[in-house]
């Protein structure tokens, strides 16, 4: 093979558009004048593939590099932690790209594209950033084998580079099951920027969540262990909110912890799975009992965790649906029965019109529940907007509402008869995947409802929403699974059955990212020993000797593959002739790739004059067969024998 | 008619000296045929292995020496006025003969040079809008100095394909160089040499020789050879459709020369330096090495 002494013009091509390909994706973390820069140095070199006197010379490179350096310092003044190493990098490789001059450089800029395509995941870890950059990780292979395979052709080497990345898988998965995970260094904790996400806020003003219901986002999974809870129960509890301006409502400034509730019924055991959010709280079914740290219930019965929010995290919680939460105490109180002023005569009159000051809260309730199904209350996502005393114009005047009208129009009622209550934000619902068997809840599941305080059973859930007639709920929101679940969510889900395919490959689709979080982003060190003790490894020690072994015989089946693959010989007579040269095999005669069945027989001849009658009529025969014009049945069986009777 | 293809050979070997496996490519050229060029320094034999060739086959024969100054009316004829009868009169030119040996055919212009291979290809010569055949069998062998030398105008990939095979005659060994430092002239050897071969028969083995078989698996072989030398980096351009075709037809006629009905790999092999050389180098005269990569490469199906 000649050397050859100017790059190939494609191979280039290839490895730029490879390497554009993969610091692609870092546009969303790496700083404009980062990416900005490394655009310039790699649109610089691919210019100077068609006109290389283009191509900067010694002093420009030494320039950019003291730019590059410049700017790496001006924003991380070091070459630490996840953002400054990934930047230094991506300049490294573009200022690399404008000295390629021999085959070694190109090998030097492989292995550098290699290293910013390993730090994408530094940043995303979802199943479509890791096939990207699989895939594209396959183009820089096909440029490494274009660049050593005398055939210099784009889909050999795709080919090669496709089988090359296929027989690594095995071992790739040996590695990742078997390696010790190793959990980071503190310093290396990643420190993501703030990035806004919608979803629940810890206030609530009117028409703050008729917002959320038409996103789709997803915002956690459940998977339980045993049976799903019904519809109706499926309320999942965030922040509690007490104190109101009248307009307002916010959480209570001071709540003691308080007693866990008693609990009754069967416990429902499940495992969230929660999306990256702002807010450290995770919305356990009502109410949550069993739960481990980084987990906590605050005094609103909220679970909260510890964590770091903003990664996807996966918590293991046990509810139940029965529960007592016991006596209030008198600060508690205070707050569930405030009131932002002396209600109006109108808003007396209705709860004195209701009994509501001279029956048990139960019949109040009802009562108020039965007023909102009875009169002309409607419920919308897109409710007039009520600037002036919301709640009252929206019980005498509107009555168009979501559910947070509903929710802080019914607990401002009870607070006008002295009953304590609440409103509790939160999702309601969820939709079950049936391909992964977990329930979905999105953020077009949000919901509020209220809580009020009743005696010898603590707080209780009213959701007023539900009490809503159902011909009165827009015709946009999905009636049969409102009166289903007997209450109103809005729902964005496409109603017609044709789109049910959509349905289908979504469901289907949230059921590998579920599953590609649970099975390969999460597991961890603890996950790993588990995982390992399941099969009896339970050292380090035992994890090295097993990852040793499962690569080593893995790596033997390949070989053993790539040496003792046997050429496809459907041809019988090629078959028969091959056990043939087998027998001369045992003298040393190997007949090389390139010689016909007569030189060999020559060269065989020589070497083994006695035997040069039989190899004559073998060949003989053989090129009859394979060559001739006319073989016939007998030939072969003819051969067949002839070279059974060969004694080598 | 195998034996008088041998017998040519023997009486072909009596006068070229050490060459046998040169006179018989030379011969297999024409049985398929081609067109022969030979190339090499001037003096190893060239132009008397070509009146051996017409000799033994007794066909008319004519040597065009092309010179820098050659025109293609000196080639192909031109039409003179005839006083006597007020017309003019087509002389046909030296090209008219079964057998042309162009000698030193890269000294002429390139003008010059393509009169010839125009008529090499289309058997044929049209004058003045008036088309005249060229008698049947009609082969032109060309001897070729290395182009390397001074005042040569090396023929071009394009015209190099005309010929189906090209050959390098070299030094002679040490006993044939004896034996003709002691022989007689070369010259009287030829001019007494019987007709081996008349055309007639010439013509049937021609028939026979494109009646020989090639099996699926030879032709499998056959174009894995002529992949090869398309998809590697060792050629600018790999083998043509065209190259294709002569591999094979020059393959047929030494399978044809070895008595066999059936071509097999290495009837391919031991044509492909001969046919696919001058292809796939042109400037290069070392045929064997240009081809050593396919033949190492390539496996035997």
């Amino acid at each position: 093979m000649m050397m050859k002494t100017e790059l190939d013009k494609n191979v280039l091509i290839f490895l730029l558009s490879a390497i554009g390909l993969i610091v692609f994706p870092h546009v969303y973390h790496i700083p404009t004048a980062v990416f900005g820069f490394f655009c310039l140095l790699l649109a610089w070199r691919f210019a100077g593939v068609w006109k290389p006197n283009l191509l900067p010379e010694t002093a420009v490179i030494f320039l950019l590099a003291a730019c590059g350096i410049a700017l790496l310092y001006s924003l991380h003044q070091g070459i630490f932690g996840r953002d400054a190493g990934t930047n230094l990098f991506i300049t490294a490789l573009g200022l690399k790209l404008l000295e390629i001059k021999k085959e070694r450089d190109l090998y030097l800029v492989s292995y550098l594209a290699f290293i910013v395509a390993a730090s994408q995941f530094l940043y995303e870890q979802s199943i479509l950033m890791a096939a990207y950059i699989l895939l594209v990780c396959c183009l820089l292979l096909a440029t490494l084998v274009a660049i050593n395979s005398c055939k210099a052709q784009t889909p050999a080497s795709l080919k090669t580079a496709l089988i090359i990345t296929l027989q690594a898988i095995p071992i790739a998965v040996a590695l990742f099951i078997l390696f010790p995970r190793l959990e980071a260094p503190r310093w290396m904790l990643f420190n993501e920027p703030r990035q806004t996400r919608s979803g629940l806020s810890d206030t609530m003003e009117p028409g703050s969540i008729s917002n959320l219901v038409k996103s789709y986002e997803l915002v956690f999974r459940v998977k339980f262990a045993g049976a799903i809870p019904p519809p109706e129960q499926r309320y999942w509890r965030g922040p509690v909110l007490s104190y109101t301006d009248g307009k307002r409502w916010t959480p209570a400034a001071f709540l003691k912890p308080l007693k866990s509730p008693a609990v009754t019924g069967a416990p429902y055991q499940y495992t969230m799975l929660m999306e990256p959010q702002d807010k450290n709280w995770i919305f356990a079914l009502d109410m949550p009992k069993g739960f481990s740290p980084p987990l906590s219930l605050n005094a609103g019965y909220q679970l909260i965790t510890s964590d770091s929010p903003g990664k996807r995290a996966e918590y293991q919680v046990t509810s139940y649906t029965d529960y007592n939460t016991g006596p209030i105490n008198p600060g508690e109180y205070r707050t569930a029965t405030q009131l932002p002023g002396e209600p109006s005569d109108r808003i007396k009159q209705l709860v004195s019109r209701l009994h509501g000051f001279d029956s048990p809260p139960d019949d109040f309730i009802k009562q108020l529940l039965n007023h909102f199904r009875a009169e002309d209350f409607h419920y919308t996502l897109t409710p007039p907007v009520i600037e002036e005393n919301p709640i009252e114009s929206f019980l005498f005047k509107t009555r168009y509402g979501f559910c947070s009208h509903y929710a802080s129009a019914f607990v401002y009622l009870m607070r006008v008869a002295h009953i304590p209550a609440r409103v509790v934000t939160g999702y309601q619902g969820g939709e079950l995947n049936p391909v992964g068997d977990f329930l979905e809840i999105r953020q077009a599941d949000a919901h509020a409802w209220a809580e009020v305080w009743l005696e010898n059973r603590g707080w209780v859930r009213v959701d007023p929403t539900a009490a809503i007639a159902p011909e009165r709920i827009e015709p946009e929101i999905n009636v049969t699974r409102q009166t289903a679940y007997g209450i109103a969510t809005a729902d964005k889900y496409l109603p017609l059955p044709a789109y049910n395919w959509l349905k289908h490959t979504r469901q289907l689709w949230t059921s590998v990212d579920y599953n590609w979080q649970r099975w390969v982003i999460n597991y961890d060190n603890k996950s790993q020993s588990g995982f390992l003790s399941s099969f009896g490894i339970n050292d380090l020690k035992a994890m090295i000797y097993w990852m040793i072994a499962v690569i080593g015989s893995i790596t033997a089946v390949l070989c053993w593959f790539l040496l003792y693959q046997k050429p496809k010989t459907a041809d019988k007579v090629l078959l028969i002739y091959s056990r043939f040269c087998n027998k001369l095999a045992k003298h040393g005669l190997v007949k090389n790739p390139g010689e016909g069945a007569k030189d060999f027989a020559e060269r065989a001849k020589i070497k083994l004059p006695e035997r040069a009658e039989a190899i004559d009529r073998i060949t003989a025969v053989f090129i009859r067969l394979r060559y001739g014009r006319t073989a016939t049945g007998e030939d072969l069986q003819q051969l067949k024998m002839l070279v059974g009777l060969f004694r080598a | 008619m195998q034996n008088a293809i041998d017998q040519l050979l023997d009486s072909a070997n009596q006068v070229i000296l050490g060459k046998p496996r040169q006179v018989r490519l030379s011969v297999c050229c024409l049985l398929a045929r081609g067109h022969l060029l030979i190339e090499d320094i001037p003096g190893v034999g060239k132009t008397t292995l070509a009146h051996t060739l017409a000799k033994l086959l007794g066909l008319n024969y004519q040597r065009i020496q092309f010179t820098s100054d050659i025109l293609p009316a000196d080639i192909i004829g031109a039409s003179v006025f005839d006083a006597r009868n007020h017309a003019f009169k087509f002389h046909p030119g030296p090209v008219f003969n079964q057998m042309v040996l162009a000698d030193e055919i890269n000294r002429a212009t390139p003008k010059a040079q393509s009169a010839l291979l125009e008529a090499m290809e289309e058997h044929q010569v049209t004058v003045e809008g008036k088309t005249y055949q060229l008698p049947e069998p009609f082969f032109v062998i060309a001897t070729q100095n290395p182009s390397h030398q001074i005042g040569t105008f090396p023929l071009p990939e394009s015209q190099l394909d005309r010929f189906l095979m090209r050959i390098e005659l070299g030094y002679p060994d040490h006993q044939a160089e004896r034996q003709l430092l002691a022989g007689q002239s070369r010259r009287n050897l030829y001019e007494s040499l019987p007709v081996q071969l008349p055309p007639e028969q010439l013509q049937q083995i021609q028939q026979a020789v494109s009646q020989v078989h090639a099996s699926t698996a030879l032709l499998d072989y056959c174009q894995a050879i002529i992949g090869f030398t398309r998809e590697s980096s060792e050629y600018h351009c790999g083998l043509s459709p065209r190259a294709g075709l002569a591999l094979l037809t020059a393959a047929k006629a030494w399978a044809f020369m070895d008595r066999r009905d059936a071509v097999i790999p290495e009837d391919l092999q031991a044509v492909l330096a001969a046919v696919a050389g001058h292809r796939l180098r042109a400037g290069n005269t070392d045929s064997e090495a240009i081809v050593a990569p396919i033949l190492a490469n390539v496996a035997v199906l």
